[in-house]
């Protein structure tokens, strides 16, 4: 008899926000105007969003501005209600907030700082563990475990106001992590940050979870962060998911070009190539893009000619193609205002 | 603590503040008293026990809530609360009680220190009974204070910027800060029934110096002790419907 797969971690069925916006005319009359004639509309933040997560997977949460993936995370920590649709994490529906799942779980947001911001993080560390009623002994050994993950022993004492940005995003993830939560939801956690300290981030997350088996959702317009720790992605535009699958399916799905890298013998590339389209030529390297279809006849006739020392194939970066699906996605909102 | 005396001179500032509010207050007693010789009943021992009842209730208050309360419209309008919700404590206890305004405690030992000037001078006798009725009463006046800046800060939810709470905070110690008798005459009547029976702010100090110095008022006592409880409970559920409809500001 074949096992039964095991429950999802993180598993939401149609979840659906709207939120009531006031529709404010600009200029001072109508400010006054406004005071008894107020108008409203309504905006659908998320709508019916379903999906499941396992328990130890790193998932990517990507989408545009304003889509609706900080409104899912939030929904997801119990911190808003949805208007409607079902969500259980961990078992727990989260916004009935029960201390237990609270327990269990963290919210990072990269924007918002939960440290306290004029005293030493260590301070604010200590707190947590009043707050989250850690043992003293499991607590110290767990924050050295961090401290050292992280490299930031000589920093914990220092006021939090007086950090670097990156070396507070560390700080925050340290406090994030010393319950040792089960899931971890992170929005946005490399904002602002050098390459050295993204790179740093990226590093600890990735040891974390495969330390711990903790579950990792990650939103980021960081595409190196997803890329160096999602498998999965899912995408979300204007309020629905338009994606849930492995990060390459992401390209193959949306990028509808090859870039094709051509490097010929001598100091240029012969005068044929210019007719196979247009072509970024520099020096006897030559690099062009190509519809997916085009790809196999289109090195078929290059390799008929000779004369090439290598040719290589790639998708387009991660970037291109999300900015391309987020561009899409904008021209289509723009329709859609008016039609 | 910690966090205040990070910036000492705020705080040494704000304490000289409360020591000068204390000067003016006893200066008005005092004047009062050089006139007459009893205001509404009250004799300047007795009145000086509720100057001191009155400054312990509002340090208690100013200490443990008054500054959480203010705050709470701009944890929700900056979207802060979020951090407040995620923790696995009480969210009403966390928002209440988050931080301690030590600037403020000092009132609360001036204040017991002026109830027992009061009580040397009135030759008060040690009455047990009195004093656990005291204790009931006060923390019944101090419970509907308490309900009272709830209800309001949780409005902010919806109102977001809620700059009235403090007016409307003033609004409520203007009315707990002089004895209740005083509004029983003239036109003034339609205000003591309003602020004694529906919002009871004119019996958080009388009601409780009054069991000590006076005489203990059978209505009026169970009124502050039943009003307590209905106005923490009602607050809490409010506070609660307010929590469902917190949107947490865009990140």
């Amino acid at each position: 008899m074949a096992d039964n797969p095991p429950k999802p971690i993180i598993e939401i069925s149609q979840l659906h926000r709207t939120y009531l916006v006031q529709d404010k005319s600009p200029g001072f009359w109508a400010g006054i105007k406004s005071l008894w004639n107020r108008k409203y509309k309504t905006v659908e933040a998320v709508k019916g969003v379903s999906f499941s997560i396992q328990a130890g997977e790193m998932v990517g949460f990507l989408g545009p501005n304003g889509a609706g993936k900080t409104t899912t995370l939030k929904m997801l920590s119990g911190l808003i209600y949805p208007t409607s649709g079902s969500a259980t994490v961990m078992g727990y529906v989260p916004w009935q907030r029960d201390d237990a799942f609270r327990r269990s779980f963290s919210l990072v947001m990269g924007q918002k700082n939960q440290l306290w911001w004029d005293l030493p993080a260590a301070d604010s560390f200590e707190l947590h563990r009043e707050v989250y009623s850690l043992e003293k002994d499991r607590f110290e050994k767990t924050l050295g475990q961090l401290i050292e993950l992280f490299g930031v022993e000589k920093l914990a004492r220092q006021p939090v106001r007086e950090l670097s940005l990156g070396e507070r995003m560390k700080m925050e993830l340290i406090a994030s992590l010393l319950h040792e939560p089960r899931v971890l939801l992170l929005d946005e956690p490399t904002i602002g940050l050098d390459v050295v300290a993204q790179i740093a981030i990226q590093r600890c997350l990735r040891e974390y979870n495969q330390s711990r088996g903790a579950t990792i959702m990650l939103t980021s317009h960081y595409m190196k962060d997803v890329e160096a720790l999602c498998e999965r992605v899912l995408v979300i535009a204007r309020g629905s998911l338009i994606h849930d699958g492995k990060l390459s399916g992401l390209v193959e799905r949306f990028g509808q070009e090859k870039l094709l890298r051509l490097h010929f013998e001598g100091t240029a590339p012969p005068d044929w190539v210019t007719q196979l389209g247009p072509a970024d030529i520099q020096g006897p390297i030559v690099q062009m893009r190509l519809g997916r279809s085009e790809v196999a006849s289109v090195v078929g006739r290059i390799l008929s000619h000779g004369g090439l020392i290598d040719l290589g194939v790639q998708d387009p970066p991660l970037e291109e193609v999300i900015a391309k699906l987020y561009a899409e996605d904008s021209e289509d909102a723009k329709a859609g205002l008016n039609e | 603590m910690a966090s205040e005396l990070a910036f000492r001179w705020n705080f040494l500032m704000k304490i000289a503040l409360e020591l000068l509010w204390l000067v003016i207050l006893l200066t008005f007693y005092k004047t009062l008293f050089a006139k007459t010789s009893i205001i509404s009943g009250w004799t300047e021992g007795e009145y000086l026990f509720f100057v001191g009842c009155y400054y312990t209730l509002e340090g208690v208050i100013e200490s443990l809530f008054l500054e959480n309360a203010t705050e709470f419209a701009e944890l929700i309008r900056k979207g802060d609360l979020d951090f407040y919700l995620l923790k696995p404590v009480d969210e009403q206890f966390l928002v209440s009680f988050r931080k301690f305004d030590w600037s403020t405690a000092p009132k609360i030992l001036i204040g017991g220190g002026l109830m027992g000037i009061a009580l040397f001078q009135l030759d008060w006798v040690f009455d047990p009974l009195k004093v656990v009725g005291f204790v009931f009463l006060f923390s019944g006046g101090v419970a509907l204070s308490y309900g009272f800046l709830l209800a309001l800060a949780s409005t902010s939810v919806w109102l977001v910027r809620n700059q009235s709470l403090l007016e409307l905070w003033w609004l409520f110690t203007t009315l707990m800060r002089y004895p209740r008798e005083i509004y029983q005459s003239g036109w003034a009547w339609s205000l003591w029934v309003f602020f004694s029976l529906v919002v009871p702010a004119m019996l958080v100090v009388s009601i409780p110096s009054e069991i000590m110095v006076r005489s203990l008022d059978p209505f009026w006592s169970f009124w502050v002790i039943a009003s307590s409880l209905l106005v923490l409970w009602a607050s809490r559920r409010f506070f609660q419907l307010a929590i469902r409809s917190y949107r947490s500001a865009s990140s």
